[in-house]
């Protein structure tokens, strides 16, 4: 379709002059972190596109990941991992580069009143502490949505949960140490609400973890990828497909999805090697425990799964868009639009949409279900009928870094005055040649 | 490397690998300096625009030149290189367009199938390491490199493919002090 819907609004400069491997927007403030192979973290904003800081001198190798840490006022934590298998925590005092927009905080400094809020630290970026446990390079970590845990993963096999005591002194505690993958654990995300952890990697596998009783366990592991599995991002909690004008009742058809969303919860898209990005779906307990349920589904039940056990499916397989590997996804929260890029240096752009059947109305189901449906109306409200939805291509742009391979992609909050409304979300892609570009997709049909 | 695994391999003749007849060149040792690096394009031309076509305009590099890039390499246990040892040959070079389907992209992949001297050989990633180092190097960034294990050549070629297409592993070996020792002994021989 037409590629005129992305437009590049600006690079962020100056860039990198060695490959950007990742950059990760803040949670709030109109500002990204982009991780390089100069062993340094850029920190850009997004409103007029310049370098505000960079971190230097706490990785002995490339900057390979970073992660904001969420719902913290007056101050920003960034967690860096490294090739020099260690991970840092960074410090700083909100206050440079977001006078306009910085949230409004009553309280100032009494969350962190350890350190002198007076002294020239204030302007920088303070080494907070180093954490030290893998014993290779640090593919990925990601704070868990309250921000109390951090999980991080590496070449080791090995995923680490510590545990952020906030006890003023940066004490981190190791919770969980979990060693199931063969092979190198390449991306670890943590469910947008709950205390899930997904992870996926060399081992072409993509796992779920949760604790229970104390102990944390893998509760899912999910195969189907046919090569490395690099990336993953978890579906927002609130986002829905799209219906076309034609459709009737669309309101009906998004508190239906809605209400089918609550049981199985968010999905999962990866992206792999072997070139395809795929959506997973959980399959609710009730439902999985249920003969009648899998005959709705399609889905057959051989296992009865048995405590925290899950059951993970393919919901679908997103359209064959990429020559090479893919190497990020991305999943908006506001929009529900995914992102792809990768080697090939395309960025492709997807939208879930339901199913329309002729003559103007939704089918929820195949014609086998709406009888099993039908049959078993009282138990409907429990275990609905699926409804259909189809995932098309809505737009790819080739090239989008010149001949660069691109590494990264994040939605993030538009925060420059181009803004085309309070809502819109711009894309931010990180590329091999240390380029970081910030692209907007503001379509009046799409957004 | 204390132990030689293959003791005795075979060696061809420098004189009998295939090469361009350069007549002021001697024995392939094609001078890059002015050839090929002349030819990588400023960066600054993809940041810019999509002037895509006018700025790749370089002299066109072929499967004679790859090879010439990567003959010399040493292998890492024998004071011979990999043209010699027939690790790496002319027909087993391919240059293809890397988006078939998007005539304009200047994007080529280059495919080097490494055919080890044994096929327990456990020093093949490492020479594919090399290969793959050696070209990543030489050629320009619009190139991607696809070296692989000749399809039965070797016990482990899958899990060693995986490895050397890997490009996170790949970069992460390149900051291994340990490793470029050895490919940069490797190297020493192309200079």
């Amino acid at each position: 379709m037409a590629p005129s819907k992305l437009t590049h609004i600006s690079d962020l400069t100056p860039p990198s002059l060695e490959r950007t491997w990742l950059t990760t927007p803040h949670p709030t403030l109109p500002i990204v972190a982009t991780c390089s192979s100069d062993k340094t973290v850029r920190i850009y904003s997004l409103t007029n596109f310049t370098l505000l800081s960079t971190i230097t001198g706490g990785h002995k190798r490339s900057v390979r990941t970073a992660a904001w840490k969420p719902h913290i006022t007056g101050e920003s934590v960034l967690a860096t991992g490294s090739f020099d298998a260690t991970v840092g925590i960074w410090r700083r005092w909100d206050s440079y580069g977001t006078t306009d927009t910085t949230p409004t905080t009553t309280n100032t400094t009494t969350d962190a009143s350890e350190d002198d809020h007076g002294d020239d630290s204030d302007e920088e970026w303070r080494f907070a502490v180093l954490l030290d446990g893998h014993d290779s390079e640090v593919k990925s970590i990601s704070w868990s949505p309250s921000g109390l845990l951090l999980a991080t993963c590496a070449r080791d096999k090995s995923i680490w949960i510590w545990e952020d005591l906030d006890d003023g002194d940066n004490n981190f505690e190791t919770v969980a140490v979990m060693q199931e993958h063969g092979g190198d654990v390449k991306c670890v995300s943590w469910h947008p609400v709950e205390e899930c952890l997904a992870s996926a990697g060399y081992d072409d596998t993509i796992r779920v973890w949760k604790e229970d009783l104390d102990d944390w366990g893998q509760v899912a592991c999910i195969k189907g990828h046919s090569g490395t599995v690099w990336f993953l991002d978890w579906e927002g909690v609130d986002t829905c497909p799209t219906t076309s004008s034609s459709t009737a009742a669309p309101q009906e058809l998004s508190s239906q999805w809605r209400s089918q969303r609550s049981l199985s919860g968010p999905r999962l898209v990866s992206c792999s090697d072997d070139r395809t990005a795929r959506i997973w779906r959980r399959v609710p307990k009730e439902s999985a425990n249920s003969a009648l349920s899998s005959a709705q589904t399609g889905i057959p039940s051989i296992i009865r799964p048995s405590g925290t056990d899950e059951e993970w499916v393919e919901d679908s397989c997103l359209p064959h868009a990429h020559e090479l590997a893919i190497y990020a996804v991305a999943w908006s929260r506001r929009t529900g639009i995914v992102a792809s890029v990768g080697a090939d240096g395309r960025i492709v752009l997807y939208e879930e949409r339901f199913i329309a059947q002729e003559g103007g109305t939704v089918n929820s189901a195949d014609a086998d279900a709406d009888a099993e449906a039908m049959d078993t109306s009282d138990d409907a409200a429990s275990a609905p009928a699926l409804l259909r939805t189809e995932w098309s291509i809505v737009a790819v742009v080739d090239g989008a870094h010149g001949i660069y391979e691109i590494n990264h992609a994040a939605w993030a909050k538009r925060a420059d005055r181009g803004s085309g409304g309070e809502e819109e979300e711009v894309l931010v892609t990180t590329a091999d040649d240390g380029s970081v570009k910030y692209i907007s997709c503001h379509d009046p049909d799409l957004i | 490397m204390a132990e030689v695994q293959n003791s005795n391999p075979t060696i061809l003749n420098v004189a009998d690998l295939p090469t361009r007849s350069r007549p002021t060149k001697k024995s392939g040792d094609y001078d890059y300096t002015s050839g090929i690096f002349a030819a990588v394009p400023n960066p600054a031309d993809f940041l810019s625009s999509d002037s895509e076509d006018d700025d790749l305009l370089e002299e066109p590099i072929d499967e004679q030149e790859i090879f010439d890039l990567i003959k010399l390499i040493s292998d890492p246990e024998h004071p011979l290189s990999l043209g010699e040892l027939a690790v790496v040959s002319l027909p087993d070079i391919s240059i293809k367009p890397t988006l078939p389907s998007v005539p304009s992209s200047p994007l080529q992949t280059v495919t080097v199938l490494i055919t080890p001297t044994i096929t327990h050989c456990s020093l093949a990633t490492v020479i594919g390491l090399g290969v793959r180092v050696r070209l990543e190097q030489s050629l320009p960034p619009r190139f991607r490199m696809d070296v692989r294990i000749k399809e039965g050549t070797h016990s482990t070629g899958d899990e060693v493919n995986k490895q050397l297409g890997d490009k996170e592993r790949v970069a992460a070996a390149l900051e291994n002090g340990a490793l470029m020792q050895v490919i940069a002994k490797m190297m020493e021989t192309c200079r």
